[in-house]
């Protein structure tokens, strides 16, 4: 008679608390390891870049991205989470598209603002975050700037979340600004993990700064600045075009967007069942 | 050899290598890793792959290290050669030397292990960390994706080609042409995505709770105690190296 439920149980609130625990220690983890590397620079500097800054630069940010990963995932719909990977294969794809045709740009991040204006900040931070340990399985160098994929993905949702989609001539303002911020979160990775920046253009920016006598973290993040915010202001750009070129019927698929009303205009009309 | 291992392990000692690495951060110490990643990458006949890959991501880094620290360091005191503000000082091209051979450790250590796993073993054993399933999932969809959507891409361009587009010399032609595949490239995954996101919650994919497999993951009690020991190993490193930068941190 009493024959068990065959539904599946809904997962309660302590897991729910659980996770949002794990957000926020991420968000710590990476923002503590941030504060630590730039209080410590100098003193590193004088010893020869001693290693102790390169392992709290990848140990930190390691654990803050794999925390907010584990935290955020679980708690994202299912029409996301089947999104995350397309937009993954997307940063590569359209990275490489965009290498092939010959503008001077590297942009290795449209997939994960992407989702982020799709599926807001948490959502664009675990595709940031997964974007980097997925694709160090090809390029191992970008595992260690997970953090700073992580933090564009949460700024392009959170601009995305005030309205800043809904004009597409605010969405490279936003761009810009999350530039700023990611070229100088993910300057130390660079100069404590590698010593320096891959590729001829930014080396020689960076040389440029350096024969002025600038120290090597000061050097990278003004090389950090003079690119990130153009690239970061494109990468958005272009998101958002591809987002308004997606039919209404799909971008409303998605709760971030109806709630917020991310992108302006009203929900399509309901067929009729 | 390697497919008999628990990716787990291999995954462990990778990345115990690479802490024990930065840690040490020595030229002898990255240099004997590097070989050593070479050599295993020879035994397990990944070889060829391993270097073609390292050597796209490594060439034009070492250039980059070279260019800059080589001729431009100012904290250098032995001036080897001097041009106008550029110098060649022994301390940068010491400094660029430790960089370039400690990153070419780490990429030649992960590629390694990146081009020896099975994907669905290393989903399996994830499965088995209690990590989200979703995780594995991005992660091997992601890797299985990719060509499909290369094809695709490939597709549409051929699709746009028929119907006219040609790429002119202009920045504007280009744009216009990187749109014209974008669109409808981004507009399919985006609509197919829709489609596999109602078939898998049909199948309960939100589920809380542990999963079973289909994939038989080997492990051993040694593979468990080689773990632990890896990460003691990891961790005695980091302690030794901490605590040298301490008590050396006065005199610096």
């Amino acid at each position: 008679m009493s024959q068990p439920s065959l539904t599946l149980p809904t997962p309660g609130q302590k897991a729910g608390r659980n996770r949002r625990l794990l957000e926020i220690l991420g968000a710590a983890a990476i923002a503590g390891t941030f504060i630590y590397l730039v209080l410590t620079q100098p003193a590193d500097i004088a010893g020869g870049l001693g290693s102790v800054s390169a392992l709290v630069a990848l140990g930190g940010f390691l654990l803050g991205a794999v925390l907010l990963i584990v935290g955020v995932l679980p708690t994202l719909p299912t029409s996301t989470v089947v999104l995350i990977p397309v937009a993954l294969v997307l940063n590569i794809v359209l990275g490489q598209l965009m290498g092939t045709s010959g503008l001077p740009f590297y942009l290795d991040s449209i997939g994960t603002v992407l989702i982020a204006v799709l599926a807001g900040p948490a959502a664009g931070a675990a595709t940031g975050a997964l974007s980097s340990i997925v694709w160090s399985f090809i390029n191992p160098t970008v595992l260690p700037f997970a953090a700073g994929a992580a933090l564009i993905g949460f700024l392009a949702g959170t601009a995305a979340r005030y309205g800043l989609f809904r004009r597409f001539y605010l969405a490279p303002i936003a761009g810009f600004v999350t530039g700023i911020v990611a070229g100088v979160v993910s300057a130390p990775i660079a100069a404590f993990v590698f010593g320096g920046t891959s590729g001829a253009g930014t080396g020689a920016i960076v040389s440029a700064f350096r024969a002025m006598g600038d120290t090597l973290l000061a050097a990278i993040t003004k090389q950090a600045l003079i690119s990130d915010p153009m690239d970061k202001a494109i990468v958005f750009t272009i998101a958002a075009l591809l987002v308004y070129a997606l039919p209404r019927r799909t971008t409303f698929q998605f709760p971030f967007v109806r709630r917020f009303n991310v992108l302006a205009g009203k929900e399509p009309a309901k067929r009729n069942a | 050899m390697a497919p008999r291992l628990n990716p787990l392990t291999t995954l462990t000692a990778a990345a115990a290598v690479l802490v024990i690495t930065t840690a040490a951060s020595s030229w002898a110490v990255s240099l004997t890793v590097a070989a050593g990643a070479v050599l295993l990458a020879g035994v397990t006949g990944t070889a060829r792959r391993v270097l073609l890959a390292a050597s796209v991501i490594l060439a034009p880094f070492w250039l980059s290290l070279l260019m800059m620290h080589g001729l431009f360091f100012p904290e250098g005191r032995t001036v080897l050669a001097s041009w106008g503000p550029a110098r060649i000082t022994a301390e940068g091209l010491g400094f660029a030397v430790d960089m370039g051979l400690r990153t070419s450790a780490f990429v030649l250590v992960l590629l390694l292990f990146s081009f020896c796993v099975r994907v669905p073993d290393l989903v399996a054993a994830l499965a088995v960390l209690r990590l989200p399933p979703q995780f594995g999932y991005v992660l091997a969809s992601t890797l299985m994706l990719a060509p499909v959507i290369a094809a695709r891409l490939e597709k549409v361009r051929q699709a746009q080609e028929s119907r006219g587009l040609v790429v002119g010399k202009g920045f504007g032609s280009r744009l216009g042409a990187v749109r014209l595949q974008m669109v409808p490239l981004v507009l399919g995954l985006v609509h197919d995505a829709g489609i596999r996101a109602q078939a898998l919650d049909a199948r309960g994919f939100r589920r809380a709770g542990t999963r079973t497999t289909y994939t038989q993951v080997r492990d051993s009690p040694a593979q468990r105690a080689f773990r632990i020991l890896a990460v003691v190993l990891a961790a005695a490193a980091v302690a030794v190296r901490v605590a040298a930068s301490l008590s050396g941190g006065g005199q610096a």
